[in-house]
Protein backbone atom coordinates (compact mmCIF):
# COMPACT_ATOMS: atom_id res chain seq x y z
CA UNK A 1 0.00 0.00 0.00
CA UNK A 2 2.66 2.40 1.34
CA UNK A 3 4.87 1.85 -1.48
CA UNK A 4 2.03 1.88 -3.99
CA UNK A 5 1.31 5.70 -3.18
CA UNK A 6 5.31 6.62 -2.93
CA UNK A 7 4.78 5.11 -6.76
CA UNK A 8 1.65 7.50 -7.29
CA UNK A 9 3.50 10.25 -6.01
CA UNK A 10 6.36 9.77 -8.28
CA UNK A 11 4.54 9.34 -11.54
CA UNK A 12 2.66 12.20 -10.59
CA UNK A 13 5.79 13.91 -10.25
CA UNK A 14 7.42 12.68 -13.22
CA UNK A 15 4.47 13.43 -15.21
CA UNK A 16 4.54 17.29 -13.72
CA UNK A 17 8.36 16.92 -14.91
CA UNK A 18 7.78 15.47 -18.14
CA UNK A 19 5.09 18.60 -18.97
CA UNK A 20 7.90 21.50 -17.90
CA UNK A 21 11.39 19.78 -18.67
CA UNK A 22 14.04 19.75 -16.21
CA UNK A 23 15.80 22.40 -17.50
CA UNK A 24 12.93 24.73 -17.23
CA UNK A 25 12.45 23.55 -13.94
CA UNK A 26 15.80 24.51 -12.83
CA UNK A 27 14.86 28.02 -14.22
CA UNK A 28 11.25 28.60 -12.64
CA UNK A 29 12.99 27.70 -9.40
CA UNK A 30 15.66 30.44 -10.44
CA UNK A 31 13.05 32.94 -10.95
CA UNK A 32 10.70 31.69 -7.51
CA UNK A 33 14.13 32.65 -5.73
CA UNK A 34 14.04 36.21 -7.08
CA UNK A 35 10.53 36.57 -6.06
CA UNK A 36 11.36 35.62 -2.51
CA UNK A 37 14.66 37.96 -2.18
CA UNK A 38 12.33 40.50 -3.74
CA UNK A 39 9.34 39.89 -1.61
CA UNK A 40 11.65 40.28 1.66
CA UNK A 41 13.65 43.29 0.90
CA UNK A 42 10.40 45.27 1.05
CA UNK A 43 10.17 45.80 4.99
CA UNK A 44 14.11 45.95 4.83
CA UNK A 45 14.49 48.70 2.65
CA UNK A 46 11.39 50.27 4.17
CA UNK A 47 10.51 52.99 1.39
CA UNK A 48 7.47 53.96 -0.31
CA UNK A 49 5.70 51.89 -2.60
CA UNK A 50 5.95 54.23 -5.39
CA UNK A 51 9.77 53.65 -5.22
CA UNK A 52 10.29 50.40 -5.02
CA UNK A 53 6.64 48.32 -5.62
CA UNK A 54 6.17 45.20 -4.00
CA UNK A 55 5.54 41.66 -6.38
CA UNK A 56 2.32 41.43 -4.38
CA UNK A 57 1.54 45.24 -6.33
CA UNK A 58 3.28 44.93 -9.50
CA UNK A 59 0.69 41.44 -9.73
CA UNK A 60 -2.15 43.45 -9.21
CA UNK A 61 -0.72 46.20 -12.06
CA UNK A 62 -0.84 43.32 -14.35
CA UNK A 63 -3.82 41.48 -13.66
CA UNK A 64 -5.53 45.06 -14.35
CA UNK A 65 -3.61 45.90 -17.63
CA UNK A 66 -4.19 42.36 -18.75
CA UNK A 67 -8.05 42.67 -17.75
CA UNK A 68 -8.41 45.78 -19.64
CA UNK A 69 -6.40 44.46 -22.54
CA UNK A 70 -3.96 47.24 -22.49
CA UNK A 71 -1.54 44.51 -21.82
CA UNK A 72 -1.86 42.02 -24.60
CA UNK A 73 -2.49 45.01 -27.23
CA UNK A 74 0.96 46.46 -26.32
CA UNK A 75 2.55 43.04 -26.45
CA UNK A 76 0.79 42.28 -29.64
CA UNK A 77 2.20 45.82 -31.28
CA UNK A 78 5.79 45.05 -29.41
CA UNK A 79 6.27 41.65 -31.55
CA UNK A 80 4.70 42.16 -34.60
CA UNK A 81 7.43 45.82 -34.39
CA UNK A 82 9.65 43.69 -33.55
CA UNK A 83 9.39 41.21 -36.14
CA UNK A 84 8.99 43.03 -38.94
CA UNK A 85 12.18 45.45 -38.18
CA UNK A 86 14.16 42.26 -37.51
CA UNK A 87 13.07 40.76 -40.88
CA UNK A 88 13.72 43.41 -42.71
CA UNK A 89 17.22 44.23 -41.27
CA UNK A 90 17.87 40.76 -41.56
CA UNK A 91 16.81 40.60 -45.09
CA UNK A 92 19.14 43.28 -46.22
CA UNK A 93 22.20 42.31 -43.83
CA UNK A 94 22.10 39.06 -45.76
CA UNK A 95 21.93 40.72 -49.39
CA UNK A 96 24.73 43.13 -48.81
CA UNK A 97 26.70 40.64 -46.80
CA UNK A 98 26.61 38.02 -49.70
CA UNK A 99 27.05 40.90 -52.65
CA UNK A 100 30.69 42.36 -50.36
CA UNK A 101 31.39 38.63 -49.52
CA UNK A 102 31.65 37.51 -53.04
CA UNK A 103 32.55 40.62 -55.10
CA UNK A 104 35.72 42.54 -54.41
CA UNK A 105 34.37 45.52 -56.60
CA UNK A 106 31.18 45.77 -54.17
CA UNK A 107 33.24 45.76 -51.21
CA UNK A 108 35.99 48.26 -52.13
CA UNK A 109 32.71 50.20 -53.24
CA UNK A 110 30.07 49.70 -50.72
CA UNK A 111 32.77 49.04 -47.35
CA UNK A 112 33.86 52.34 -46.25
CA UNK A 113 30.21 53.55 -46.20
CA UNK A 114 29.36 50.85 -44.53
CA UNK A 115 31.86 50.82 -41.91
CA UNK A 116 30.72 54.96 -41.79
CA UNK A 117 27.23 54.33 -40.54
CA UNK A 118 28.57 51.34 -38.59
CA UNK A 119 30.28 53.69 -35.97
CA UNK A 120 27.15 55.91 -35.82
CA UNK A 121 24.77 54.54 -33.13
CA UNK A 122 20.90 53.98 -33.85
CA UNK A 123 20.36 56.07 -30.46
CA UNK A 124 22.03 59.49 -32.48
CA UNK A 125 19.70 58.36 -35.67
CA UNK A 126 16.16 57.43 -33.40
CA UNK A 127 15.33 61.89 -32.40
CA UNK A 128 16.45 63.08 -36.23
CA UNK A 129 14.29 59.84 -37.63
CA UNK A 130 11.19 61.32 -35.36
CA UNK A 131 11.94 64.75 -36.55
CA UNK A 132 11.33 63.39 -40.09
CA UNK A 133 8.85 60.79 -40.06
CA UNK A 134 6.91 62.01 -36.38
CA UNK A 135 6.41 59.19 -34.02
CA UNK A 136 5.16 55.84 -35.01
CA UNK A 137 5.96 52.68 -36.56
CA UNK A 138 8.60 54.00 -39.36
CA UNK A 139 11.33 55.20 -36.90
CA UNK A 140 10.65 52.13 -34.90
CA UNK A 141 10.87 50.07 -37.91
CA UNK A 142 13.92 51.67 -39.80
CA UNK A 143 15.92 52.08 -36.01
CA UNK A 144 15.04 48.12 -35.58
CA UNK A 145 16.14 47.04 -38.72
CA UNK A 146 19.41 49.34 -38.60
CA UNK A 147 20.77 47.94 -35.59
CA UNK A 148 19.99 44.06 -37.04
CA UNK A 149 21.73 45.29 -40.34
CA UNK A 150 25.50 45.33 -39.12
CA UNK A 151 25.85 42.00 -37.09
CA UNK A 152 24.21 40.36 -39.67
CA UNK A 153 25.87 42.17 -42.55
CA UNK A 154 29.42 41.22 -41.20
CA UNK A 155 28.69 38.05 -40.25
CA UNK A 156 27.43 37.10 -43.44
CA UNK A 157 30.51 38.43 -45.23
CA UNK A 158 32.69 36.71 -42.97
CA UNK A 159 30.57 32.75 -43.91
CA UNK A 160 30.52 33.83 -47.59
CA UNK A 161 34.54 34.01 -47.35
CA UNK A 162 34.87 31.04 -45.04
CA UNK A 163 33.16 29.02 -47.63
CA UNK A 164 35.84 26.47 -48.32
CA UNK A 165 37.04 26.72 -52.21
CA UNK A 166 36.71 23.12 -52.86
CA UNK A 167 32.86 23.38 -52.35
CA UNK A 168 32.44 25.97 -54.50
CA UNK A 169 34.59 24.02 -57.12
CA UNK A 170 32.79 21.30 -56.80
CA UNK A 171 29.08 22.98 -57.15
CA UNK A 172 30.76 24.95 -60.47
CA UNK A 173 31.97 21.45 -61.54
CA UNK A 174 28.43 20.06 -61.32
CA UNK A 175 27.10 22.51 -63.72
CA UNK A 176 25.98 25.10 -60.97
CA UNK A 177 25.27 28.96 -62.41
CA UNK A 178 26.20 31.57 -59.87
CA UNK A 179 22.85 31.92 -59.08
CA UNK A 180 22.35 28.05 -57.85
CA UNK A 181 26.15 28.23 -56.03
CA UNK A 182 24.78 31.07 -53.44
CA UNK A 183 21.56 28.94 -53.46
CA UNK A 184 22.78 25.05 -52.80
CA UNK A 185 26.61 26.43 -51.33
CA UNK A 186 27.19 30.20 -50.27
CA UNK A 187 23.93 30.98 -48.29
CA UNK A 188 23.62 26.99 -46.44
CA UNK A 189 27.58 27.58 -45.86
CA UNK A 190 27.62 30.50 -43.89
CA UNK A 191 23.88 30.34 -42.43
CA UNK A 192 26.05 29.11 -39.45
CA UNK A 193 27.51 32.69 -39.46
CA UNK A 194 24.14 34.79 -40.34
CA UNK A 195 22.72 32.96 -37.30
CA UNK A 196 25.89 34.34 -35.05
CA UNK A 197 25.00 37.84 -36.64
CA UNK A 198 21.39 37.23 -35.93
CA UNK A 199 21.47 36.23 -32.60
CA UNK A 200 23.98 39.80 -31.79
CA UNK A 201 21.37 41.87 -33.89
CA UNK A 202 17.62 40.23 -32.31
CA UNK A 203 19.32 41.03 -29.17
CA UNK A 204 20.48 44.60 -29.57
CA UNK A 205 17.45 45.14 -31.62
CA UNK A 206 15.43 44.15 -28.68
CA UNK A 207 17.08 46.52 -26.30
CA UNK A 208 16.50 48.89 -29.52
CA UNK A 209 12.43 48.30 -29.73
CA UNK A 210 12.25 49.21 -25.72
CA UNK A 211 14.42 52.09 -26.54
CA UNK A 212 12.66 53.20 -29.43
CA UNK A 213 9.03 52.73 -27.93
CA UNK A 214 9.67 54.58 -25.06
CA UNK A 215 10.28 57.65 -27.23
CA UNK A 216 8.41 57.05 -30.26
CA UNK A 217 5.78 54.77 -29.96
CA UNK A 218 2.02 55.52 -27.95
CA UNK A 219 1.57 51.53 -27.08
CA UNK A 220 3.61 48.77 -26.67
CA UNK A 221 6.40 47.26 -23.71
CA UNK A 222 8.84 50.21 -24.14
CA UNK A 223 5.90 52.52 -23.95
CA UNK A 224 4.53 51.01 -20.79
CA UNK A 225 7.85 51.01 -18.87
CA UNK A 226 8.09 54.85 -19.74
CA UNK A 227 4.72 56.18 -19.33
CA UNK A 228 4.77 53.92 -16.20
CA UNK A 229 7.41 55.68 -14.30
CA UNK A 230 6.62 59.39 -15.75
CA UNK A 231 2.82 58.94 -13.95
CA UNK A 232 4.29 57.51 -10.70
CA UNK A 233 2.84 53.94 -11.43
CA UNK A 234 6.49 52.13 -11.04
CA UNK A 235 4.14 48.89 -10.56
CA UNK A 236 3.00 49.03 -14.41
CA UNK A 237 6.69 49.83 -15.34
CA UNK A 238 8.13 47.09 -13.23
CA UNK A 239 5.33 44.84 -15.18
CA UNK A 240 6.99 46.19 -18.05
CA UNK A 241 10.38 45.20 -17.36
CA UNK A 242 8.97 41.49 -16.18
CA UNK A 243 7.26 41.40 -19.79
CA UNK A 244 10.11 42.63 -21.38
CA UNK A 245 12.70 39.60 -19.92
CA UNK A 246 9.48 37.28 -20.25
CA UNK A 247 9.08 38.27 -24.26
CA UNK A 248 12.52 38.21 -24.91
CA UNK A 249 12.71 34.36 -23.40
CA UNK A 250 9.77 33.63 -25.82
CA UNK A 251 11.34 35.00 -28.78
CA UNK A 252 14.51 33.08 -28.69
CA UNK A 253 12.60 30.13 -27.64
CA UNK A 254 9.89 30.22 -30.40
CA UNK A 255 11.87 32.00 -33.45
CA UNK A 256 15.57 31.44 -32.63
CA UNK A 257 16.45 28.22 -30.95
CA UNK A 258 14.33 26.18 -33.73
CA UNK A 259 15.98 27.84 -37.03
CA UNK A 260 19.07 26.65 -35.24
CA UNK A 261 17.92 23.34 -34.64
CA UNK A 262 16.53 22.76 -38.13
CA UNK A 263 19.46 23.67 -39.74
CA UNK A 264 23.26 24.03 -38.49
CA UNK A 265 22.37 21.14 -35.88
CA UNK A 266 21.17 18.70 -38.10
CA UNK A 267 24.55 19.00 -40.46
CA UNK A 268 27.23 17.96 -37.34
CA UNK A 269 28.53 22.10 -37.89
CA UNK A 270 27.63 23.24 -34.13
CA UNK A 271 27.39 21.28 -31.02
CA UNK A 272 24.86 22.64 -28.50
CA UNK A 273 26.19 23.63 -24.97
CA UNK A 274 23.77 21.22 -23.51
CA UNK A 275 24.92 17.86 -25.40
CA UNK A 276 28.08 18.57 -23.93
CA UNK A 277 27.22 18.55 -20.48
CA UNK B 1 40.48 2.85 -79.00
CA UNK B 2 39.93 5.82 -81.21
CA UNK B 3 42.98 8.29 -81.53
CA UNK B 4 40.92 11.50 -81.11
CA UNK B 5 42.26 13.83 -78.45
CA UNK B 6 40.02 14.77 -75.77
CA UNK B 7 42.48 17.04 -73.81
CA UNK B 8 44.94 18.57 -74.89
CA UNK B 9 47.76 19.85 -71.81
CA UNK B 10 50.59 21.87 -74.27
CA UNK B 11 53.79 22.99 -71.62
CA UNK B 12 51.17 23.75 -68.83
CA UNK B 13 52.88 25.96 -66.34
CA UNK B 14 51.39 26.43 -63.14
CA UNK B 15 52.14 28.43 -60.24
CA UNK B 16 50.80 29.50 -56.85
CA UNK B 17 52.01 33.27 -55.89
CA UNK B 18 51.69 34.29 -52.39
CA UNK B 19 51.17 37.98 -52.58
CA UNK B 20 51.34 39.24 -48.97
CA UNK B 21 54.71 37.21 -48.21
CA UNK B 22 55.79 37.61 -51.96
CA UNK B 23 56.35 34.12 -52.55
CA UNK B 24 55.79 32.32 -55.75
CA UNK B 25 55.87 28.12 -56.09
CA UNK B 26 56.17 26.78 -59.26
CA UNK B 27 53.61 23.30 -59.04
CA UNK B 28 54.48 22.13 -62.98
CA UNK B 29 56.55 23.45 -65.72
CA UNK B 30 56.62 22.69 -69.22
CA UNK B 31 54.07 19.50 -68.53
CA UNK B 32 52.93 18.14 -72.03
CA UNK B 33 49.72 15.46 -72.17
CA UNK B 34 46.75 13.90 -73.96
CA UNK B 35 44.06 12.46 -73.28
CA UNK B 36 42.34 10.50 -75.72
CA UNK B 37 38.60 10.21 -76.19
CA UNK B 38 37.04 7.30 -74.09
CA UNK B 39 40.56 6.93 -72.60
CA UNK B 40 41.34 5.66 -69.50
CA UNK B 41 44.81 7.95 -68.34
CA UNK B 42 46.21 7.36 -65.32
CA UNK B 43 48.58 9.63 -64.01
CA UNK B 44 51.53 8.75 -61.00
CA UNK B 45 54.03 10.59 -59.20
CA UNK B 46 55.30 11.33 -55.89
CA UNK B 47 53.38 13.11 -53.83
CA UNK B 48 53.21 16.85 -54.03
CA UNK B 49 54.91 16.81 -57.96
CA UNK B 50 51.66 19.00 -59.44
CA UNK B 51 48.87 15.95 -59.96
CA UNK B 52 45.97 17.60 -58.20
CA UNK B 53 47.30 21.21 -59.91
CA UNK B 54 47.18 19.43 -63.32
CA UNK B 55 43.62 18.48 -62.44
CA UNK B 56 42.39 21.97 -61.24
CA UNK B 57 43.52 23.32 -64.56
CA UNK B 58 41.80 20.81 -66.44
CA UNK B 59 38.69 21.81 -64.36
CA UNK B 60 39.15 24.74 -65.10
CA UNK B 61 39.70 26.09 -61.37
CA UNK B 62 42.70 27.50 -61.86
CA UNK B 63 44.64 29.36 -64.77
CA UNK B 64 47.55 28.54 -66.54
CA UNK B 65 50.35 30.93 -65.96
CA UNK B 66 51.68 29.71 -69.04
CA UNK B 67 50.94 26.98 -71.89
CA UNK B 68 47.29 25.68 -72.74
CA UNK B 69 44.52 23.64 -71.87
CA UNK B 70 41.84 22.78 -74.12
CA UNK B 71 39.02 20.06 -74.88
CA UNK B 72 37.71 19.10 -78.08
CA UNK B 73 39.93 21.92 -79.17
CA UNK B 74 38.95 24.54 -77.41
CA UNK B 75 40.32 26.12 -74.51
CA UNK B 76 39.10 25.44 -71.08
CA UNK B 77 38.02 28.56 -69.28
CA UNK B 78 36.03 27.64 -66.61
CA UNK B 79 34.78 24.88 -64.48
CA UNK B 80 32.05 23.22 -66.58
CA UNK B 81 29.44 20.00 -65.90
CA UNK B 82 31.07 18.36 -68.45
CA UNK B 83 34.44 17.84 -66.32
CA UNK B 84 33.10 15.80 -63.32
CA UNK B 85 35.92 16.10 -60.21
CA UNK B 86 36.08 13.29 -57.63
CA UNK B 87 38.13 15.70 -55.20
CA UNK B 88 41.18 14.26 -52.88
CA UNK B 89 39.06 15.44 -50.25
CA UNK B 90 35.54 14.28 -51.23
CA UNK B 91 33.63 17.95 -51.15
CA UNK B 92 30.41 16.56 -50.56
CA UNK B 93 27.98 19.15 -48.81
CA UNK B 94 27.72 18.82 -45.23
CA UNK B 95 23.55 20.09 -45.05
CA UNK B 96 22.75 18.15 -47.78
CA UNK B 97 22.04 14.47 -47.68
CA UNK B 98 24.18 11.65 -49.45
CA UNK B 99 21.01 10.96 -51.62
CA UNK B 100 20.90 14.73 -51.94
CA UNK B 101 24.47 14.94 -52.83
CA UNK B 102 24.34 12.54 -55.50
CA UNK B 103 21.50 13.98 -57.09
CA UNK B 104 22.83 17.18 -56.99
CA UNK B 105 23.77 17.72 -60.96
CA UNK B 106 20.75 16.76 -61.58
CA UNK B 107 18.73 19.19 -59.70
CA UNK B 108 21.15 21.89 -60.83
CA UNK B 109 20.20 20.81 -64.28
CA UNK B 110 16.16 21.04 -63.37
CA UNK B 111 15.16 17.42 -62.77
CA UNK B 112 12.62 16.77 -60.84
CA UNK B 113 13.32 15.31 -57.36
CA UNK B 114 11.62 11.79 -58.23
CA UNK B 115 13.55 11.34 -61.37
CA UNK B 116 17.33 12.39 -59.75
CA UNK B 117 16.46 10.80 -56.16
CA UNK B 118 15.77 7.63 -58.97
CA UNK B 119 19.09 8.16 -60.66
CA UNK B 120 20.82 8.77 -57.37
CA UNK B 121 19.72 5.27 -55.64
CA UNK B 122 21.26 3.59 -58.55
CA UNK B 123 24.84 5.23 -58.41
CA UNK B 124 24.10 4.75 -54.43
CA UNK B 125 23.69 0.79 -55.53
CA UNK B 126 26.91 1.02 -57.42
CA UNK B 127 28.91 2.34 -54.45
CA UNK B 128 26.90 0.27 -52.20
CA UNK B 129 25.72 2.99 -49.91
CA UNK B 130 22.05 2.82 -50.42
CA UNK B 131 21.73 2.10 -47.00
CA UNK B 132 23.41 5.49 -45.94
CA UNK B 133 21.17 7.63 -48.43
CA UNK B 134 19.66 9.93 -45.40
CA UNK B 135 22.93 10.08 -43.58
CA UNK B 136 24.99 13.19 -43.59
CA UNK B 137 28.04 13.66 -44.56
CA UNK B 138 29.52 13.92 -41.00
CA UNK B 139 28.14 10.55 -40.02
CA UNK B 140 29.79 8.70 -42.79
CA UNK B 141 33.71 7.14 -42.59
CA UNK B 142 35.88 8.40 -45.08
CA UNK B 143 35.40 5.46 -47.01
CA UNK B 144 31.71 6.42 -47.47
CA UNK B 145 32.50 9.63 -48.16
CA UNK B 146 34.68 8.68 -50.88
CA UNK B 147 32.06 6.49 -52.51
CA UNK B 148 29.28 9.22 -52.11
CA UNK B 149 32.02 11.65 -53.94
CA UNK B 150 32.38 8.89 -56.62
CA UNK B 151 28.69 8.63 -57.01
CA UNK B 152 27.77 11.91 -57.47
CA UNK B 153 30.56 12.72 -60.30
CA UNK B 154 29.09 9.99 -62.25
CA UNK B 155 25.31 10.16 -61.69
CA UNK B 156 26.07 13.24 -63.14
CA UNK B 157 27.29 12.12 -66.26
CA UNK B 158 29.97 13.92 -67.44
CA UNK B 159 32.25 13.40 -71.03
CA UNK B 160 35.44 13.32 -68.95
CA UNK B 161 35.73 12.45 -65.59
CA UNK B 162 38.99 13.56 -63.41
CA UNK B 163 39.39 11.52 -60.41
CA UNK B 164 42.22 12.31 -57.69
CA UNK B 165 42.82 9.50 -55.50
CA UNK B 166 39.27 8.22 -55.39
CA UNK B 167 39.79 4.93 -53.90
CA UNK B 168 42.60 6.38 -51.41
CA UNK B 169 40.29 5.88 -48.11
CA UNK B 170 38.88 3.10 -49.00
CA UNK B 171 38.92 -0.46 -47.74
CA UNK B 172 40.96 -2.52 -49.88
CA UNK B 173 38.19 -5.28 -50.42
CA UNK B 174 35.75 -2.20 -51.73
CA UNK B 175 38.66 -0.74 -53.55
CA UNK B 176 38.59 -3.71 -55.92
CA UNK B 177 34.93 -3.26 -56.14
CA UNK B 178 35.09 -0.25 -57.01
CA UNK B 179 38.07 -0.36 -59.65
CA UNK B 180 36.07 -3.10 -61.35
CA UNK B 181 32.79 -0.99 -61.70
CA UNK B 182 34.47 2.07 -62.53
CA UNK B 183 35.78 0.07 -65.43
CA UNK B 184 32.45 -0.89 -66.49
CA UNK B 185 30.79 2.16 -66.20
CA UNK B 186 33.41 3.83 -68.32
CA UNK B 187 32.98 1.38 -70.61
CA UNK B 188 29.43 1.18 -70.72
CA UNK B 189 29.26 4.74 -71.19
CA UNK B 190 32.27 6.10 -73.22
CA UNK B 191 33.57 8.16 -70.49
CA UNK B 192 36.89 9.54 -70.67
CA UNK B 193 38.79 9.31 -67.30
CA UNK B 194 41.89 11.10 -65.83
CA UNK B 195 42.77 9.28 -62.73
CA UNK B 196 45.25 10.09 -60.36
CA UNK B 197 46.40 7.19 -58.36
CA UNK B 198 49.31 6.87 -55.73
CA UNK B 199 49.33 3.34 -56.38
CA UNK B 200 51.65 2.14 -59.50
CA UNK B 201 49.39 -1.31 -58.97
CA UNK B 202 45.91 0.41 -59.21
CA UNK B 203 47.06 2.53 -62.30
CA UNK B 204 47.79 -0.67 -64.00
CA UNK B 205 44.96 -2.32 -63.47
CA UNK B 206 43.20 0.10 -64.53
CA UNK B 207 44.53 2.66 -67.20
CA UNK B 208 44.72 2.56 -71.03
CA UNK B 209 48.07 4.39 -70.06
CA UNK B 210 49.94 5.89 -67.31
CA UNK B 211 51.46 9.01 -67.30
CA UNK B 212 54.68 9.22 -64.76
CA UNK B 213 55.57 12.59 -63.64
CA UNK B 214 58.78 14.12 -62.16
CA UNK B 215 58.87 15.22 -58.54
CA UNK B 216 57.81 19.18 -58.80
CA UNK B 217 57.67 21.19 -60.62
CA UNK B 218 55.55 18.23 -62.53
CA UNK B 219 56.21 17.41 -65.27
CA UNK B 220 56.21 14.20 -68.22
CA UNK B 221 58.90 11.72 -66.95
CA UNK B 222 57.36 8.46 -68.50
CA UNK B 223 54.72 7.08 -70.65
CA UNK B 224 53.40 3.60 -70.01
CA UNK B 225 51.20 1.67 -72.45
CA UNK B 226 49.25 -0.74 -70.80
CA UNK B 227 47.89 -2.90 -73.42
CA UNK B 228 46.50 -6.02 -71.54
CA UNK B 229 43.04 -6.79 -72.51
CA UNK B 230 40.35 -5.21 -70.48
CA UNK B 231 38.49 -9.01 -70.52
CA UNK B 232 41.85 -10.05 -68.55
CA UNK B 233 41.33 -7.40 -66.00
CA UNK B 234 40.13 -8.98 -62.85
CA UNK B 235 41.95 -9.26 -59.29
CA UNK B 236 41.25 -12.60 -59.44
CA UNK B 237 43.80 -13.61 -61.46
CA UNK B 238 45.60 -10.09 -62.87
CA UNK B 239 48.69 -11.25 -60.59
CA UNK B 240 49.24 -14.24 -62.68
CA UNK B 241 49.16 -12.40 -66.09
CA UNK B 242 52.87 -11.57 -66.59
CA UNK B 243 52.05 -8.71 -68.74
CA UNK B 244 50.49 -7.42 -65.57
CA UNK B 245 53.63 -7.91 -63.90
CA UNK B 246 56.11 -6.68 -66.39
CA UNK B 247 54.51 -3.73 -66.63
CA UNK B 248 53.86 -2.73 -62.80
CA UNK B 249 57.97 -3.67 -62.16
CA UNK B 250 58.75 -1.18 -65.22
CA UNK B 251 56.15 1.47 -64.01
CA UNK B 252 57.23 0.97 -59.95
CA UNK B 253 60.85 1.44 -61.54
CA UNK B 254 60.27 4.51 -62.77
CA UNK B 255 58.52 6.38 -60.15
CA UNK B 256 61.95 4.80 -57.76
CA UNK B 257 63.66 6.32 -59.99
CA UNK B 258 62.33 9.82 -59.17
CA UNK B 259 62.91 8.84 -55.62
CA UNK B 260 66.46 8.08 -56.65
CA UNK B 261 66.65 11.42 -58.83
N1 LIG C 1 46.92 26.50 -52.70
C1 LIG C 1 48.25 26.35 -52.78
N2 LIG C 1 49.07 27.38 -52.47
C2 LIG C 1 50.41 27.25 -52.56
N3 LIG C 1 51.03 26.13 -52.96
C3 LIG C 1 50.28 25.07 -53.28
C4 LIG C 1 48.85 25.12 -53.20
N4 LIG C 1 48.36 23.91 -53.57
C5 LIG C 1 49.44 23.16 -53.85
N5 LIG C 1 50.58 23.84 -53.69
C6 LIG C 1 51.94 23.35 -53.93
O1 LIG C 1 52.02 22.93 -55.27
C7 LIG C 1 52.70 21.70 -55.37
C8 LIG C 1 51.83 20.68 -56.06
O2 LIG C 1 50.70 20.42 -55.26
P1 LIG C 1 49.62 19.35 -55.66
O3 LIG C 1 48.52 19.43 -54.69
O4 LIG C 1 49.27 19.53 -57.08
O5 LIG C 1 50.43 18.00 -55.45
P2 LIG C 1 49.95 16.49 -55.66
O6 LIG C 1 50.84 15.90 -56.70
O7 LIG C 1 48.50 16.44 -55.88
O8 LIG C 1 50.33 15.86 -54.25
P3 LIG C 1 49.56 14.67 -53.46
O9 LIG C 1 49.93 13.41 -54.14
O10 LIG C 1 50.17 14.75 -52.10
O11 LIG C 1 48.12 14.96 -53.48
C9 LIG C 1 53.08 21.29 -53.96
O12 LIG C 1 54.44 21.58 -53.77
C10 LIG C 1 52.24 22.17 -53.07
O13 LIG C 1 52.98 22.56 -51.95
MG1 LIG D 1 46.90 15.81 -54.75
Amino acid sequence: MKTAAINDRNSGIASLRSLVSPRAWKGVLGLLGILALWQTSIPLIGVSEYFYPSPAAVARAAIHLVKTGILPAYIGDSLGRYLAGVSIGVTLGILFGLLIGFSAGASRMLSPIINFFFAIVEVAWIPLFVLWWGYGLKVILVALSYIVFFPVLYNTILGVRSVPQVLINAAYSLGATRLQLIQEVILPAALPSIFTGLRLGAGFAFRGLIFSEMIAAKSGVGYLIFEGASNQQTDRTIVGMIVMGLLWLFIERIYIRPLEALTVDRWGLATRAEDRE
Amino acid sequence: MSAKTKISVVDLRMEYVDENRGIRHIATDGLTLDVKENEFLCVVGPSGCGKSTLLSAIAGFLKPRGGTVSMDGRPILEPGADRGVVFQEYALLPWKTVLENVGLGLKLRGVAKAERDAVAMRFLDITNLTHAAEKYPHELSGGMKQRAAVARTLANKPEVMLMDEPFAAVDAQTRLTLQEELVRIWDENRLTVLFITHSVEEAVFLGDRIIVLTPGPGKVRAVVDVPIPRDQRHWATINANPQFVAIRDRTLALVRGLEAA
